[in-house]
């Protein structure tokens, strides 16, 4: 039976299509606790809070507040019933100012009319105690940073006055200054009798602020411990606790020339960055959501301004500041969204995949379509895509197959160095052994590749050394052969770190 | 509800409009004298292709524009400032010329001008990042009141005889030469989009800038050269409409702009960018020619006219978003 002053759920259910988000999962939270929910990326943490919030509805499942059961049919009565929700995708709008941003939604602040003044009186003292005592509630949330954005989404939610709070990667973009802050705040609403969710995959704060803590993998309970019986390292094992797969590791032997060599490299959200790959050599690039495999392929494909350090590519200096500088040095990056970034999607797979090696197929300013064709067709074939016709729009087709001719896009440009954002993300297992496949076998020619993937197993089959990220740093570069994604996790999480000489 | 239409096989489909226009305008036509049907004299149907001339011309290029994400709202101030360019230096210029070359300078300076206009729309639009509706509109309005005060706000006068305006005028209002420019139009416009680095960039750029950004693909360069195209696309309709009205008059082509964008989404092409074909603005300006010519032989009031024409739009533009399945 559920526990009087608590929210409780019970076997909540929730499918994506194929995918099994939640599977029966039980969870509590009661007055005057913060209860942790950890997992790796996909684990099902935020699913869970968004079931919670009444934004996602699960598909069985029943939730019980004080007790008595309800139904939280939308963000509307998740509100009333006294729930709040910081989402970690924010949901502020930037048009307005802070204070009416707060005020949306809100069932007494929100008026037909605003005036202004009060609404900026009505918001202080809730940004004070978010630690925003000298932001001004009328300046627009469009000249905020990221970090006062978020501290006003928890502004917000305490204006609630709710007794459930979920606050999900409360502290991905906030200074270390700032998130002390707010695990203090939290600990400040857990004495005033808030029961809180802190979804977070970041050990220290957990360790320092939760009272219970649930891990969460593949969609299901893996346990719940009270943070005092239970370590950073047992949470960690628990999280990834997911056998390796059975198959053998990929070999390939890297061979002893350089394709890519970086030093120091810097942007606004990497720090130092040094990392070398040899010709046929695969570098995984592990990390969290946040830590930087996204901003390192990006900085590397030209996309994101070099504020220090320097690279090599191929023997030459490599400093590209567009991507088709990028392409033309011999640098490839398949980006980690396929459909927004890396496809046409309403365009046939012919132009999807010549369309980075126009230039190279020019004859004056005509397309040279014959040549085109028997490229496109000799590339897709090594990629083994299923495909019905090169007229055909890549919408038709598979996730699995729209990947293989994105990954013949890049190859056709025939790079010294592949950087491969989350190359197996939404693709079937049959269509990953594919991918896997063709990984080893660029290796083998004596590609360079840089392979990022939330995956670990992934990681750990079929790259020769692991750069591990954490907040834009290397924390560790681990040997694949004799790394475990016990070692993994705890370096992507901040937990241990280890100097290493490059 | 969902309303099932009857599925036509490929090319065809995008012709249906067409030919619904065209029998049910055969059908409506008034008999002539002799008992014939005027709307299927060869005449008849020949002035069609000459008035859709000069918004056809425009809608190719405006074609390419939507294609490639953008709008162009300037060509019809374009077109005004064109003909007006092209009938000062045609009238008050005395170069001391022959007038074949006269002619011929007259013309180069006036197109060089409306390309220029046009790149100066695609420049502000890929490099500084502003909205294609807003820095179009502002061409609108701005080259609008170039026109009129280069003019002072009159009308300039072809003259007649021996004069070159005269000549000029000849030629350009001449009906096979007007149809074979669009038609030649029309086949660069194809060319251009289908077979040339060029165009599929312009697709590419429209259908997703992100992932062409992430492709390397040159999206600004590509923006110019498709608004610096529209431009001299107006201009060459300019010329005609310079011709056929035997003046320049600054206050001319009013709303051409949206007669050009009319045809292009009645053909098909996208408002979103990317999907669109060249074939297809063809058929919708021919549509609306043949649409406007059945009314005006019907002697219909011209405020009907615009209100059939509104309806016309909104059902040829679902019949061609209803057919494409889901």
């Amino acid at each position: 039976m559920p526990a009087p002053a608590s929210l409780s759920c019970r076997d909540i259910t929730k499918r994506f299509d194929r995918t099994l988000a939640l599977d029966r999962v039980c969870f509590d939270v009661r007055a005057g606790e913060v209860h942790a929910l950890c997992g790796e990326n996909g684990a099902g943490k935020s699913t869970l809070a968004r079931v919670i919030a009444g934004v996602a509805r699960p598909d069985s499942g029943e939730i019980f507040l004080d007790g008595a059961r309800v139904e939280i049919t939308g963000p509307a009565r998740a509100r009333a019933l006294g729930i709040g929700i910081v989402f970690q995708e924010l949901d502020l709008f930037n048009g307005l100012s802070i204070a009416e941003n707060m005020a949306l939604g809100h069932p007494r602040a929100e008026k037909a009319f605003v005036n202004r003044r009060a609404l900026a009186a009505w918001s202080r003292p809730f940004l004070r105690r978010v630690g925003l005592q000298n932001a001004d509630p009328l300046a627009p949330l469009a000249a905020q940073s990221i970090a006062t954005a978020q501290l006003v989404a928890i502004a917000r939610a305490l204006a609630l006055d709710a007794r459930f709070l979920l606050l999900d990667e409360p502290t991905s973009s906030l200074t270390e200054d700032a998130a002390g802050h707010l695990l203090a705040l939290v600990a400040e609403l857990r004495a005033a009798g808030a029961g809180i969710v802190y979804v977070s995959h970041k050990m220290r704060e957990i360790f320092r602020v939760a009272d219970r803590v649930t891990v969460l993998r593949d969609g299901a309970l893996v346990s719940t411990k009270n943070a005092s019986g239970t370590s950073m390292d047992e949470t960690v094992s628990l999280m990834v606790g997911r056998a390796l797969d059975t198959a053998a590791r990929i070999a390939t032997t890297p061979r002893a020339d350089i394709a890519l060599e970086v030093e120091n490299l810097c942007t606004r959200r990497l720090k130092n960055i040094s990392v070398r790959v040899r010709r046929g050599e695969i570098v995984g690039v592990a990390g969290l959501v946040g830590a930087g495999r996204s901003t390192l392929g990006k900085a590397l494909f030209g996309m994101e301004p070099w504020t220090g350090g320097r690279a090599t590519l191929a023997g030459a200096r490599f400093r590209p500041r567009s991507p088709d500088e990028a392409i033309l040095a011999g640098l490839a990056y398949l980006p980690e969204d396929r459909r927004g970034q890396g496809l046409f999607l309403q365009t046939s797979v012919r132009h999807n995949a010549s369309a980075a090696i126009l230039c190279r197929l020019r004859r004056g300013p005509f397309v040279r379509r014959w040549q085109e064709t028997k490229l496109v067709r000799d590339e897709l074939e090594k990629t083994r895509a299923k495909i019905p016709s090169l007229a055909a729009p890549v919408s038709a087709l598979s996730g699995g197959n729209q990947q293989k001719v994105l990954l013949a896009k890049w190859l056709l440009t025939r790079p010294a160095l592949l950087y491969l954002d989350d190359p197996t993300r939404g693709v079937d297992i049959g269509a990953k052994a594919d991918v896997y496949k063709l990984i080893a076998g660029l290796s083998a020619a004596g590609a360079g590749i840089l392979l990022a993937s939330s995956e670990m197993p992934e990681l750990l089959r079929l790259a020769h050394r692991i750069i591990v990220l954490h907040e834009g740093r290397v924390t560790g570069v681990l040997d694949a052969a004799t790394a475990t994604q016990e070692e993994i996790m705890s370096l992507a999480t901040g937990m241990r770190e280890i100097k290493t000489q490059e | 509800m969902k309303i099932k239409l009857p599925m036509f096989p490929g090319r065809f489909r995008e012709v249906l409009g067409l030919v619904l226009i065209f029998a049910a305008a055969a059908a409506f036509s008034p008999a002539g004298s002799g008992g014939e049907n005027i709307f299927l004299q060869f005449d008849n149907l020949t002035d069609i292709l000459r008035q859709q001339a000069e918004i056809g011309i425009i809608a190719l290029a405006m074609t390419l524009v939507i294609i490639a994400g953008g709008i162009d709202l300037s060509v019809g101030s374009l077109l005004a400032f064109v003909a007006s360019l092209a009938a000062m230096l045609l009238v008050k210029w005395q170069p001391g010329l022959g007038a074949g070359a006269h002619i011929a300078a007259a013309l180069l300076a006036a197109l060089a001008a409306s390309a220029l206009l046009g790149f100066l729309n695609g420049i502000v639009i890929a490099r500084l990042r502003v909205q294609p509706f807003i820095v179009t509109l502002a061409t609108m309005i701005g080259v609008r009141g170039l026109a009129r005060w280069m003019t002072d706000n009159t009308n300039i006068d072809f003259g007649f005889g021996d004069n070159v305006s005269a000549k000029f005028a000849d030629i350009f209002s001449e009906k096979l030469f007007v149809i074979g420019l669009w038609g030649a139009a029309a086949l660069v416009f194809y060319v251009l989009l289908e077979f040339t680095v060029f165009g599929r960039h312009a697709r590419a750029v429209g259908e997703n800038e992100k992932t062409a950004g992430y492709t390397g693909l040159p999206i600004r360069r590509t923006k110019v050269l498709v608004y610096s195209l529209c431009g001299l696309a107006a201009g060459v309709a300019g010329l005609i409409h310079a011709a056929r009205s035997y003046q320049g008059n600054p206050n001319d082509g009013v709303a051409y702009e949206l007669d050009a964008i009319a045809a292009v989404v009645i053909g098909g092409t996208a408002l979103a960018g990317g999907k669109g074909s060249i074939f297809g603005t063809v058929v919708g300006a021919l549509i609306m020619g043949v649409l406007t010519n059945i009314l005006r032989l019907r002697l219909i009031d011209t405020n009907v006219e615009f209100m059939i024409k509104a309806v016309i739009i909104v059902a040829a533009v679902w019949l061609q978003s209803a057919r494409k399945p889901k």
